[in-house]
């Protein structure tokens, strides 16, 4: 089933087209990633989506509601997680959530939510002498105080250091087990690639591919490129293999491309040679590869 | 979630960040108090004064120098606030974010702007008793004689001001720039409505132009009851006449990014 239905998007800002023409659906309890580089349009699509902004074309459906016309029912049922979001500076964390806890009609438990984001040591500390990472954890607590059916990720780790968004995937993936739906706009391909369910990829204001993550690799066909080192001078038999593209030759270095099963096939075949080479490995295909092949440029971090 | 349980939790949360930081609007309530204390310090609060003439107009009223004064600068309060401190703090709002972060969680605009005029109308409540505490020490100031009624013009002009503030947080994109426009519009105002030298010895001209002000009904409105003179219905019409011009559009017109 379909929690939002997004036909023929679109919206410009004067004679810049943030927008062109964009259409897709995010499925019931999904991770949907929204992937591109900055200035792709991404944002103003999941703002058209959460009614912060008008489209100047196309029809969106959220829940079966439509944001232009029914936006104070809808914002009571999603949450969101704003890119350059601010409160005001002297508001201390713990006020922070009751406040907005205040404008929700089935609002959560506020010292749950506190320990869920580990928020506990800062609930009386101040807006502004929070780190990026502590108001990061703050907006996605707001983001959930309303108990949304969908929720809406703008940059979700944007500022955090590693270890910080290892553990906000963790939660995301938690919140998904219990069945909410995310919508996760990125420019990060490895949380793309590790969240999300489907990504949608775009670019220039048009959706230019929409698949699983897995998916959007297959489909292009993308080569997987299996390394390993022999002193053996001769290992050209590797080619009759039919996932075999091609192999190239540094010194003792081995590099063999192909598609499909190619690291299984040519080890047994290195075995069956009696070659067994301690550094075997393959490096597969992943969605920055896809990114690149489909968008033609690097993204910008 | 009902709309008061919103209206209560933006309040408290107003006045808590207030409380934190009260010098933000130390402006709005020194300048007014000093104005009085200077003025009533020049002109006195001798009887005689009372019945002077200029232009065919009583100058003081009827009342002295010191007892305009007082009543006056409460209006001035009001004014400044609306002009200089709403415009920059909403503006300053918008710029930040917060605005677009209150947006998505169900916060309405007017909500929020009650919630604003809430803290202010205690800030002009507090303002005036010290103005009139200040005054009645140092110059045997009268207290006012009808403060139901001055309260009534305070709201009156909380509303009025409020709106007009709003308005200029709409416009304005910046709180630095509504810093700049509110402190000239201020002083423009403050200057032709009676808050600095009495309307009967402005030059016809400007006291046509100030007699349009909305300040200058302001002053008025508080003043006749602070005298004793009965409640201006007037002024207290133009003043909600004023709230209504300027309130509607800008409720209408209100940006949250």
């Amino acid at each position: 089933m379909a929690v939002i239905t997004v036909e023929h998007l679109r919206k410009a800002y004067g004679r810049v087209v943030a927008v062109a023409d964009v259409s897709f659906e995010v499925e019931a309890g999904e991770i949907f990633g929204i992937l591109g580089p900055n200035g792709a349009g991404k944002t103003t699509m999941v703002e058209c989506i959460q009614s912060l902004r008008n489209p100047d074309g196309g029809t969106i459906r959220v829940l079966g509601l439509d944001p232009m016309t029914q936006a104070a029912v809808l914002r009571q049922r999603i949450g969101s997680q704003l890119q350059d979001a601010a409160l005001p500076g002297r508001l201390r964390v713990g006020e922070a959530i009751e406040l907005f806890a205040a404008f929700a009609e089935r609002p959560v438990d506020c010292e749950e939510l506190l320990s869920r984001w580990r928020l506990e040591d800062q609930r009386g500390q101040a807006f502004d002498s929070l780190s990026g990472g502590q108001r990061q954890r703050l907006f996605l607590a707001l983001a959930f105080v309303n108990s949304p059916e969908v929720v809406f990720l703008d940059e979700l780790t944007q500022g955090l250091d590693p270890q910080a968004r290892r553990a906000t995937w963790e939660l995301i993936e938690e919140i998904r087990q219990r069945g909410t739906t995310v919508v996760l706009v990125t420019h990060f391909m490895d949380e793309a690639e590790h969240l999300c369910d489907r990504v949608a990829v775009v670019d220039a204001g048009t959706l230019i591919a929409c698949d699983t993550p897995q998916g959007l690799i297959d489909g292009l066909g993308l080569p997987s490129i299996v390394r390993f080192s022999t002193c053996e001078p001769d290992v050209a038999w590797l080619e009759k293999l039919d996932v075999v593209d091609s192999i190239t030759r540094h010194g003792d270095a081995i590099e063999v491309r192909g598609t499909g099963p190619v690291l299984a096939l040519v080890a047994s075949e290195l075995v069956a040679h009696g070659i067994v080479p301690l550094d075997l490995r393959v490096d597969r295909p992943t969605v920055e590869d896809a990114f690149l092949t489909l968008t033609g440029k690097a993204i910008r971090a | 979630m009902s709309t008061m349980d919103g209206y209560l939790a933006m309040t408290r949360t107003e006045f808590r960040l207030f409380r934190r930081e009260p010098f933000a609007v130390v402006f709005v309530l020194a300048f007014p108090l000093m104005m009085m204390v200077l003025l009533a310090a020049v002109f006195g609060n001798n009887h005689a004064d009372a019945e002077k003439m200029q232009n065919g107009m009583l100058i003081w009223r009827g009342v002295t120098p010191a007892n305009y004064y007082t009543a006056a600068s409460v209006a001035g309060i009001v004014a400044a606030l609306g002009l200089i401190t709403l415009p920059i703090n909403l503006a300053g709002y918008r710029e930040r974010g917060i605005l677009r972060r209150f947006h998505a969680s169900s916060v309405s605009a007017s909500i929020l702007v009650s919630s604003q005029l809430t803290l202010a109308l205690v800030t002009f409540v507090t303002g005036t008793i010290v103005m009139a505490a200040v005054a009645w020490l140092a110059y045997n100031a009268m207290l006012p004689k009808d403060p139901v009624g001055v309260l009534v013009a305070l709201l009156a002009g909380t509303a009025c001001f409020g709106a007009i503030g709003l308005l200029l947080a709409t416009a304005i994109q910046t709180s630095r720039s509504a810093q700049g426009i509110g402190l000239l519009l201020f002083f423009s105002v403050w200057l032709i409505s009676g808050t600095a030298p009495p309307r009967a010895v402005l030059p016809a001209g400007l006291r046509a132009a100030g007699g349009v002000l909305p300040l200058t009904h302001l002053v008025t409105a508080v003043q006749n009851p602070w005298f004793g003179f009965g409640w201006s219905g007037t002024d207290l019409a133009v003043l909600a006449i004023y709230a209504v011009a300027a309130g509607v559009p800008a409720l209408m017109l209100f940006r949250w990014d």
